[in-house]
Formats: C-alpha cells, sequence, structure tokens
C-alpha cells in the first residue's frame, strides 16, 4: 500500500466517563448566590420572591452571636441523634433478622413494604396520642422515618453477602453468631452504610415535621416560624443549617466508609 | 362595551358608594375579582354581601376561594391569586406588609363588652390538678398554633396582665390543639365561643375568663388587600368594602341587634359553614360564634398598634415596621386612634 | 483417619446426579477426582464435607482424628473464600477464634502456617493487595491452621493462570513432602490430577459413576514438570475421560 493512501486512524472512543471536578461544584454555588445577592440588591427579584443572600447571612451570624443558634440546634441534634440512632438500629436488627431467618422474612417484608410509602408526617397526630406531646413524638417520628429504609437496606445487603464465604465458615465450623458477626455483618456493611445515608438525610427532612408539634426551640421549629412569619432571611437561614447538618451527616458517613471499607477494592 | 342594569344604576345612585365617579368604569365592567374566605362564621361579611347581591351591586363579579389556614390565604393575596380576605393580624402578614405585598384597609371581627367573645381556657387534666385560674398557669404550656399566631399575642397579653411566664407550644392547627387540650398534654388556651363552650360542658376544659377582660376592644380580624390593589385600585377596592359592609350590617341585625330574620341569616351562613352538618345541628354553633363584625368595616388602630408593638417586643417583626406600613386608613373609618 | 464412601447416590427432585460411589481415601494420600463437567465432583465433595447429605449411602471416617486436629474435615475453594475485610493474619485467626484460640497459642500457629506456605512477610496485607496464587496460599495456610485430617479443595487452582497454578501444585508438593496430609483433590485440570495424585478417581458423565481408579505409584516429590510418565497416564485418562465428556457437553446442550 502506497504511503500516500495512509491515514490516522480517526478517534471515536472517549466521553461517557463523567468524572468530579472539584472547583466547579463551589463555583455554581457561588455563582448562584451572586445573582440571587445582584438581583435582589437591584430589585428585579422582589423582596417577596426571595431575600437577599447577605441578609441571610446576617440574619445567621446573628443567631450565632445570640446564643439562640445553639439553644435550636441542641434540641435539634438531640432529636436527631436519638431518634436517628433508635430507628437506625432497630431497622439494622430487624433488617439482619429479615436477612437470615425465612419466618421472619415472610412475616416483615410485606409489612415494612407497606410501611414505606406512609407518609410519617401523617401520623404525627397519632404519635403524640401515643407518645405524648414532648420529646417521644418527636424520637418516634423521626426513628419510624429512618427505620423503614434501613431495614430495606439491610436485608438488601445481607442477602448481598457472598454465599460462599458464609459456605467457608460453615465448614470451619465456625459458631452461628460468630458467622454472623464477623462475616455476614461485616459483609453487609457497605449496604447498611449507603442505606443509612439514605435514611439520615430523611431522619433530617422529618426533623421539620417532628418539631411541628410542641417544639418551643428546634431547627424545624425555627423554619416553621420564620415560614408563619413570611420571614424569609430566617427561613433561608435555617435551611441552611439544614443543609448543613446534611453535608456534614454526609461527610462523617463517608469518613465511617473509609474507615470501615478499607478493605474494597 | 357598557350596559347600565337596573342594579348598577340604584349603586350608582345610592348615597354610600362614596366617589362613585371614580368607581363606575370598574363597576360598568363588572369585574371578576376573588375574595380569600374561610369558612368560618367570622367570614359572614362576605358570604352575605355576595348571596344578597351586595357586591353584584357594587359591580363585582366575585368569586370566593376556600382556604384551610389563614397563613396561605395572606400569601395568597401577596401573590396576588386572591383579591380581598379577611384574617387575624399575625406576624406574617406584618412581614408581608413589611415586604411592601400587603395592607390592612378596614377592621372586621372585633371583641365587644356585651357580646360573647373569645374564652380563656384551662384543661381539665390542669384543672383537677388545681390550676383554677389563669395565674395558676405560670409556668405551664399554653397552646398555640404558631409563633406570632394572634392565640400567641393573646396568650402573652394575658400573662403579662397577669405576671405569669407560660410555655407557647406551637400545635399548628386548631384541631390538633384541641386533641392536646383534651388529653391534658397542654393546659392553656383560648379560642371563640361556639368552640370553646360545646367542649367546656363536655368537661374537656374550663372557661375561666373572657379575651375582652384582658385585651379591650381587641380588633381580631381585619379586612385587607394586596398594596397594589390598595394603591392602584381604589374603585374597585370602595366597590369591595362597600359590599362588604352591607353584609356586616345585615349580619349585626339579624344575629345581635335582633331587627332582622336570624333563622333566615342563619340558613344562608349554613351555605357556607358547618356544610357537613344538618342545618339543625349547625344552627346553635352559628348563633353561638356571633360575635361583631365592626360596623362600616372601621378599624381599631388602637388595637392594631397595640398588636403590632407586642410582635415587635416579641422580636417576631422588625423594629422599624410604623403602622402606616401595615395600614392604609384611608377607606375606613377609624378608631381608638 | 480414612474416609469412606459407602454406596453414595443422590438426585435434585427427579434429577439424578450420582449413582453408586463406593471410594476409600486413606489417610496420608492425596485422592484426585476426575469427570466432565456437571458429573457432580463438588456435590461429592459437599457430602464428604457435611455440608450436604445424600439421598442414599453414607460417609464414614474412619478412626479418630489425629490429636490437636481442630476440624478434621476442612474446605479450600476454588475462589479462596477470604474475608475481603480481614488481612491474611485476622483471616487465619478467624478459624481459631472459634476454638478459643487466641494471643500467643494464636500467634504460634499463624507463624507457622504462614512460614509453611511462604506468607509470613504478608501477615498485614489486605486480600485485595495480594495476586491470585498468594491468596490461594492463605486458603491453604488457613486450612493448614485447623490441623485437618482431611482437606477437601474443590479446583482450587482453576482461578489461576498456568504459570502461578505450575507454581502453587509444586508448593503443595513440598508442603506434602514435608509432612505429609490427607486430600480429595477435584480438578478439572488432568496434568493437576497426574502431578498431585496417588490416586485419579475417573467419574462417568451424570449421573456420576466409578469408571475406573487410577493409581500413581510414582512418589509425589519425584514428579516433574511435562514428565513423560506422568504424560502416559494423562494420555490414559483422557482416553477414558473423552467420549463421556463429550457426551456429557451434548448433553448440557440440550438441557
Ligand atoms: N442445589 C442443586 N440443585 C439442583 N441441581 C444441582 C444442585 N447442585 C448441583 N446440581 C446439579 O447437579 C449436577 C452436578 O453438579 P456439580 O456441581 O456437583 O458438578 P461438577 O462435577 O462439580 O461440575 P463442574 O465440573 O462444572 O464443577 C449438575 O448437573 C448440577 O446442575
Ligand atoms: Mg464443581
Amino acid at each position: 500500500m502506497s504511503e500516500s493512501s495512509a491515514k490516522p486512524v480517526s478517534f471515536r472512543g472517549g466521553g461517557f466517563a463523567p468524572r468530579s471536578v472539584r472547583w466547579i461544584g463551589v463555583t455554581v454555588f457561588v455563582a448562584l448566590i451572586l445573582i440571587a445577592e445582584w438581583g435582589t440588591r437591584s430589585g428585579w427579584i422582589s423582596a417577596l420572591t426571595l431575600p437577599k443572600p447577605s441578609d441571610v447571612l446576617d440574619t445567621f451570624r446573628e443567631l450565632y452571636e445570640s446564643g439562640l443558634l445553639f439553644k435550636h440546634l441542641g434540641p435539634s441534634l438531640s432529636r436527631l441523634i436519638v431518634g436517628a440512632a433508635i430507628g437506625a438500629s432497630v431497622g439494622i436488627s430487624v433488617g439482619v433478622l429479615i436477612g437470615l431467618f425465612s419466618y421472619i422474612r415472610s412475616g416483615l417484608v410485606p409489612l415494612v413494604a407497606a410501611i414505606f410509602p406512609i407518609p410519617k408526617i401523617a401520623l404525627l397526630p397519632l404519635f403524640v396520642i401515643w407518645f405524648g406531646i414532648g420529646e417521644g413524638s418527636k424520637y418516634a417520628l423521626i426513628a419510624f422515618g429512618t427505620f423503614t429504609p434501613t431495614v430495606v437496606a439491610t436485608y438488601g445487603a445481607v442477602d448481598n453477602v457472598d454465599r460462599t464465604l458464609i459456605r467457608m465458615g460453615q465448614s470451619f465450623g465456625l459458631s452461628w453468631w460468630s458467622i454472623v458477626r464477623k462475616i455476614v455483618l461485616p459483609g453487609a456493611m457497605p449496604g447498611i452504610l449507603s442505606g443509612l445515608r439514605i435514611s439520615l438525610a430523611i431522619a433530617i427532612i422529618l426533623l421539620v415535621a417532628a418539631e411541628m408539634l410542641g417544639a418551643q426551640y428546634g431547627i424545624g421549629a425555627y423554619i416553621l416560624e420564620a415560614g408563619s412569619l413570611y420571614d424569609l432571611e430566617r427561613l433561608f437561614a435555617g435551611v441552611l443549617i439544614l443543609s448543613l447538618l446534611g453535608v456534614i451527616v454526609s461527610a462523617v458517613i463517608g469518613l465511617i466508609e473509609r474507615r470501615l471499607l478499607r478493605w474494597r477494592i | 362595551m357598557i350596559t347600565f342594569n337596573r342594579r348598577k344604576a340604584l349603586a350608582l345612585m345610592g348615597g354610600t358608594v362614596a366617589a362613585s365617579g371614580l368607581a363606575a368604569p370598574a363597576l360598568a365592567a363588572n369585574k371578576k375579582i376573588k375574595v380569600g374566605a374561610l369558612r368560618f362564621t367570622s367570614h359572614s361579611g362576605s358570604f352575605i354581601a355576595l348571596e344578597r347581591g351586595y357586591f353584584a351591586d357594587a359591580g363585582l363579579d366575585v368569586e370566593f376561594e376556600f382556604f384551610q389556614a389563614a397563613q396561605p390565604m395572606a400569601v395568597a393575596i401577596a401573590s396576588g391569586d386572591v383579591d380581598y380576605a379577611v384574617t387575624a393580624i399575625s406576624g406574617g402578614l406584618i412581614s408581608l406588609a413589611d415586604k411592601g405585598a400587603i395592607k390592612v384597609i378596614g377592621g372586621a371581627l372585633q371583641e365587644e363588652g356585651g357580646i360573647d367573645g373569645q374564652k380563656y381556657l384551662i384543661s381539665d387534666a390542669a384543672y383537677q390538678a388545681g390550676i383554677k385560674t389563669l395565674k395558676d398557669l405560670d409556668g405551664r404550656k399554653y397552646a398555640v398554633t404558631q409563633a406570632g399566631s394572634s392565640f400567641h399575642y393573646m396568650g402573652s397579653k394575658m400573662a403579662e396582665a397577669e405576671g405569669i411566664t407560660l410555655q407557647f407550644t406551637p400545635l399548628q392547627k386548631v384541631g390538633a390543639i384541641i386533641g392536646a387540650m383534651k388529653s391534658g398534654q397542654v393546659d392553656g388556651w383560648s379560642i371563640v365561643p361556639h368552640i370553646a363552650k360545646p367542649l367546656a360542658a363536655a368537661g374537656a376544659w374550663h372557661m375561666v375568663a373572657n379575651v375582652s377582660d384582658y385585651i379591650p376592644n381587641y380588633q381580631v380580624t381585619t379586612v385587607f388587600t394586596s398594596a397594589k390593589n390598595a394603591a392602584e385600585e381604589r374603585g374597585q377596592t370602595e366597590a369591595f368594602l362597600n359590599g362588604f359592609k352591607r353584609g356586616v350590617d345585615d349580619y349585626a341585625a339579624a344575629m345581635i341587634d335582633g331587627t332582622a330574620d336570624q333563622d333566615a341569616m342563619v340558613e344562608l351562613i349554613h351555605k357556607y359553614v358547618y356544610t357537613d352538618r344538618p342545618l339543625e345541628k349547625a344552627a346553635p354553633s352559628i348563633i353561638n360564634g356571633t360575635m361583631r363584625l365592626s360596623t362600616g368595616a372601621a378599624l381599631n388602630v388602637a388595637s392594631v398598634q397595640d398588636q403590632l408593638s407586642w410582635f415587635q417586643s416579641e422580636g417576631l417583626v422588625d423594629s422599624d415596621i410604623t403602622l402606616d406600613t401595615l395600614v392604609d386608613s384611608s377607606y375606613v373609618e377609624t378608631t381608638g386612634a | 483417619m480414612d474416609i469412606r464412601l459407602d454406596g453414595i447416590g443422590h438426585a435434585y427432585d427427579d434429577f439424578e446426579v450420582m449413582r453408586d460411589i463406593d471410594l476409600e481415601i486413606p489417610t496420608g494420600q492425596i485422592v484426585c477426582i476426575v469427570g466432565p463437567s456437571g458429573c457432580g465432583k463438588s456435590t461429592l465433595l459437599r457430602f464428604i464435607g457435611g455440608l450436604e447429605q445424600p439421598k442414599k449411602g453414607r460417609v464414614l471416617q474412619v478412626g479418630a482424628p489425629p490429636a490437636g486436629c481442630l476440624n478434621p474435615l476442612t474446605y479450600i475453594f476454588q475462589d479462596f473464600a477470604l474475608l475481603p475485610w480481614r488481612t491474611v493474619w485476622g483471616n487465619i485467626s478467624l478459624v481459631l477464634e472459634d476454638h478459643g484460640i487466641r494471643g500467643a497459642a494464636a500467634k504460634d500457629i499463624i507463624d507457622d502456617v504462614l512460614a509453611r506456605t511462604k506468607l509470613s512477610d504478608f501477615a498485614e496485607a489486605l486480600p485485595k493487595q495480594l495476586s491470585g496464587g498468594m491468596k490461594q496460599r492463605v486458603a491453604i495456610a488457613r486450612a493448614l491452621a485447623v490441623k485437618p485430617a482431611v482437606m477437601l479443595m474443590d479446583e482450587p487452582l482453576s482461578a489461576l493462570d498456568s504459570q502461578t497454578r505450575e507454581l502453587l501444585m509444586d508448593d503443595l508438593v513440598d508442603l506434602w513432602t514435608r509432612q505429609p496430609f490427607t486430600a480429595v483433590y477435584v480438578t478439572h485440570n488432568l496434568a493437576e490430577a497426574v502431578r498431585l495424585g496417588h490416586k485419579v478417581v475417573v467419574l462417568s458423565r451424570r449421573p456420576g459413576q466409578i469408571r475406573e481408579v487410577v493409581t500413581i505409584d510414582k512418589p509425589l516429590a519425584a514428579r516433574e514438570f511435562s514428565d513423560p510418565d506422568l504424560d502416559r497416564y494423562q494420555k490414559d485418562l483422557w482416553h477414558l475421560m473423552r467420549e463421556e465428556a463429550r457426551a456429557a457437553d451434548a448433553e448440557l446442550i440440550h438441557v
């Protein structure tokens, strides 16, 4: 073949492999905030539509300086921690039981499927009757909301544990409890943790609902109050706190994942 | 296209129609407007005005938009989805006024000596535990729908007068509060008489005082509209108020003064309120719920100022808001100033 | 301790996979089982290991396991079955913990088996850091740690490339030469069978029956890569199996 007929093969691979580029996310945030700031300052975004981001920041600072931030954050965090801890631990236990025992699986899987889609907020009045208007009903709502996604994630994760590892455990004569503790639980951990990501986000969502009834302090109560006062600065400051909470929770789980799941390829 | 019918001609000639020349173009167009309402007897002024054709007389084609709560109604006015409505003064309302979205243009429900008004309540559980007077409520749970609601104001004024502190407990909805009072999870509350009385009779709670004892001449609800309507649609706004005032007059004549047929009025109101019950059962509640709607939609600015000041002192709204930001006093007679 | 299979037969529902298997596995010998795909080799190994029960016949242990034996019948799996979240050390200590062996006692055993499998330098490595051959050596070390009476190996080298396979076969021969162990070794690979087996059991296609038991007298240590003697055995075995394999292959298509 003559040299003149030779041409480079045209490249047709590449693409379809999105990577995350670090500073783009921050840039999008900053750009949106700047647009909002400029729009509210120049007036083409009315005060009714959106608060001035700088005012939101001011409100947040005032909240912090007055010490009210912690007065609101304290009860909310304790509700979140207690509620989510109850929901997640019961959810993981039930999920593991469903993953291990046929009768429990047959009995509970339809039940969990039935309660999963119930908007937990709708049950709030019921919880108030059952657990009272104090912290009980708030813990219960958050616990209940985190329970179902945790169960589903957990038994899915247990189902996905490599059966040959379990057979291996049996072939070495490991006790049932050892197999659960040393093989099933660690093997299900990746699935459980990614389930927790979702459950804990739901817990934060439910915080606002939980604080609808009878909460004098709390981020949710603060947001609801701001909403009823149509105070957009406070509303956004509250929402900002929830978002930050979400980011922190996600980062903590990321940290746990990195520590606990170092073994993953 | 200008067509005069008998009603409109009458309306034009009617002495009550102020600035009729100004209003004429709007009237002639038989203008469509939306009025927000809750299904409460306190909104009867609008119901009567529509049913008896007073709005039509004023040249307005009114359509009601019903809401479950006052808060979304205020937002609907601010967004321009609804033109006029009646509601209690709340922190949300003041904030919206501060943002230049709405204006209070008249008065509606008013506490008045001699007419049964709102009651302070103590739950039966608390009562049995020895809390017999409002003073005893010191440090106890007092139910409100939300921070900055009229319930919050009433509770706070009472606490101030009694020199006690209350734990204000937000429960969002009147239904939730009734449940919490019945089960003794909150200790005190205030509510309109037609809700207070039957449940007091049933032993759920005890009525221990009148709101009017603590807040004289309390302007409970006001008529409000968007700032735009107040400033630019003067003719239409006056027309609305004229229709509304005639409704209020009819209400007072039938329900308070006894100069008109009460049964007919109850039947009319029943078209909008307690519609899920038969008339015989609804009638006592409607009659029990009778309160003064201020004549001529007069606005007690002293009471409004007191409420505004309270919201400000609680830090619920901005402290530089003035009465003028909230109220456009050019439409109705003002009192208490 | 010997193992005796006594008239083993099995069927999944109406699907007969095995018939009349009688076999003796004497102490200190490696018995290889070869046979066409689907003839029931893995199933037979599960019977021996007590992970499954045959419909007919019995698996018998003859004599007591040697002193200090923690898990008489010990598996080595084709896909290693290492816990990915435990280090090499942790994977071996896993099988000792349930026997209450911890601390210094565990260290002695683990150090010993790691040395025997030439893994001493990798005690703290995670499985993901190891090559396939090393992973299987960890699995072998883990099996040795419980001092098994009989090792049950189901295609332990199939997941490895052929060079690694050769190396590992040498390792197994070394291990056996230093301290003879008893093993049932299932494989597809006739070269492995003739290299490691004192006896090679040829199963027929499904339902699996014993077609022939070939005994190879040449000592393990004397067998070498492409040993002509072994080649002859391998050729004979292939002749035995060829028809069965072809039939089994055709049968699978019809299933
Ligand atoms: N749990 C089971 N249920 C039903 N059939 C099974 C089960 N386990 C194995 N079989 C069938 O039994 C037969 C023997 O299976 P086995 O895995 O023992 O064969 P094998 O000789 O190990 O095959 P390979 O060489 O492919 O590993 C196969 O046809 C298989 O489909
Ligand atoms: Mg097999």
